[in-house]
């Protein structure tokens, strides 16, 4: 640091410190509405708990599912050439370019109208049924359904996971993994052992950003799963209902523990090393 | 003959080819091998490694055909420009890397790991990570892990680029004694007279 460029530093700063106060204060609109008597009301709602428990389990479960698809599929896209392999590129980052309702507007035509998609909804269950001899409801998996709000996160999480991982593996120089070769190591072991450890900050930021951009997706699981109290309820779909009964408060005591959890979750994943976010 | 023989050697990436390239290096033999850039000399070495598969032609380690051979079966040493020790990798864990990979006994890999650190003189250097090594301290890391498996040849792509003049010498000196003392057939890809004097049994230009 030196005093030469103070002047110029501190004009670069005030667009900087503009955007953080136009977030700070958004926040804090929120925040000073909320009333003591509002939280307990809203702790006090079973319905939202349950939304809350349903938010945090399928946003984890989708974002293990990205990661698990992620890490081979960075690899591949980083360290091959192949048939197609710029077009393959491209077809990952639709889910992050395409607007969400659109995606869930494909999930849905996708379960409801093709034979492979029917058969996941309805046919599975009900072939696994058949087969143990048990009686099912007539409801799908997908559908109006908790495995349909894991699909649309899955979806949309995965290109964000895919995208930052195979930055990762772009970073590291392969002939690490040659040299691993040469030392003995088949490529399964140069993979576990050099590839992936190597890659690890990628990995662990990847699954951050993935959880971040699901956790508070709304439109596509709306779309897909609907609003069914102690069913598909999540928690972004707890504030529209909350809004649309005219319970501004209780929206945004939701809104406000959405927000602080995810800055608690950033903070973390910074405070232990995640510098590549 | 024992060593390493490569006959009518063909091989094509991109515009770059190299053409029906023979070479002979006697059992034990130290070969520097010169050449201007782009003349294919780490390309020969990747070859040799088996890190590219040749069009056609034959490479022949130790009178063993290795074309059909994968890298991690051909039992050799390989130091790129770079040395490139794992960076998530203690000095010492980088050096365990070929022996875990053969899957020998905890005894044996202390005993190998034991052996090549006093005579490279490591021990000082064991428990550090690849990131607080200066350039010899991690080109001599590097070679300690390309040689503690007894490899049947050593394959040096530019060993000491990126090493100072003054810690070049000694490096060389050193790796000199050690080619010497372990006996494996080696080439050495090089730029530099000075390494070419201090090293070579026999020399080749690669045009």
């Amino acid at each position: 640091m030196n005093n030469y460029t103070k002047k110029f530093d501190l004009i670069l700063a005030i667009p900087l410190l503009l955007y953080i106060a136009v977030i700070i204060g958004l926040i804090l609109s929120a925040v000073v509405k909320i009333t003591p008597e509002t939280i307990l009301s809203v702790f006090n709602n079973s319905a939202i708990w349950n939304s809350a428990v349903r938010s945090f389990v399928t946003s984890i479960i989708s974002s293990l599912l990205a990661i698990l698809v992620a890490v081979p599929a960075g690899y591949i896209l980083s360290r091959k050439r192949f048939f197609m392999s710029d077009f393959f590129d491209s077809v990952i980052d639709l889910p992050i370019v395409m607007p969400p309702l659109v995606i869930g507007l494909c999930i849905l035509l996708f379960f409801s109208s093709t034979d492979i998609g029917r058969f996941l909804d309805r046919g599975l269950v009900q072939w696994i049924a058949e087969l143990t001899g048990q009686k099912t409801n007539s409801s799908g998996l997908f559908i109006f359904n908790v495995g349909g709000i894991i699909a649309v996160q899955f979806v949309v999480g995965c290109a964000f996971a895919v995208r930052v991982i195979k930055s990762g593996f772009d970073e590291l120089n392969s002939q690490f993994e040659d040299v691993a070769m040469t030392l003995g190591a088949t490529p399964l072991k140069t993979f576990l052992k050099v590839s992936l450890p190597n890659t690890m900050p990628a990995v662990i930021a990847a699954a951050v950003i993935t959880w971040a951009r699901i956790f508070g997706l709304f439109g596509p699981i709306q779309l897909l799963c609907g609003t069914m109290r102690f069913k598909t309820e999540i928690l972004p779909t707890t504030i529209y209902l909350e809004y649309s009964i005219g319970n501004l408060n209780g929206a945004l005591v939701v809104g406000v523990f959405m927000i602080l959890t995810s800055i608690i979750t950033l903070t973390i994943f910074k405070k232990i090393g995640g510098k590549t976010l | 003959m024992s060593g390493i023989e490569i006959n009518n050697l063909s091989f094509k990436i991109g515009d770059f080819s190299i053409t029906n390239y023979s070479l002979e290096i006697g059992k034990g033999e130290y070969f520097v091998l010169t050449g201007a850039n782009g003349s294919g000399k780490t390309t020969l070495i990747k070859l040799i490694a088996g890190l590219y598969s040749p069009l056609s032609g034959s490479i022949k380690i130790n009178n063993v055909n290795v074309e059909n051979i994968p890298p991690w079966e051909r039992n050799i040493g390989y130091l790129p420009q770079e040395g490139l020790l794992f960076p998530n990798q203690t000095v010492k864990e980088n050096i365990q890397f070929p022996l875990e990979m053969r899957s020998l006994t905890k005894k044996k890999i202390n005993s190998a790991v034991d052996e090549i650190v006093d005579m490279l003189d490591l021990s000082e250097l064991l428990n550090r990570k690849p990131q607080g090594l200066s350039g010899g301290e991690k080109q001599k890391a590097c070679l300690a892990r390309a040689l503690v498996c007894k490899p049947d040849i050593l394959l040096l792509d530019e060993p000491v680029s990126a090493i100072d003049e003054k810690a070049k010498i000694i490096y060389c000196e050193k790796l000199k004694a050690l080619q010497k003392r372990l006996n494996i057939t080696t080439l050495h890809v090089s730029h530099n007279s000075i390494e070419t004097n201090l090293l070579a049994d026999k020399t080749g230009i690669m045009k």
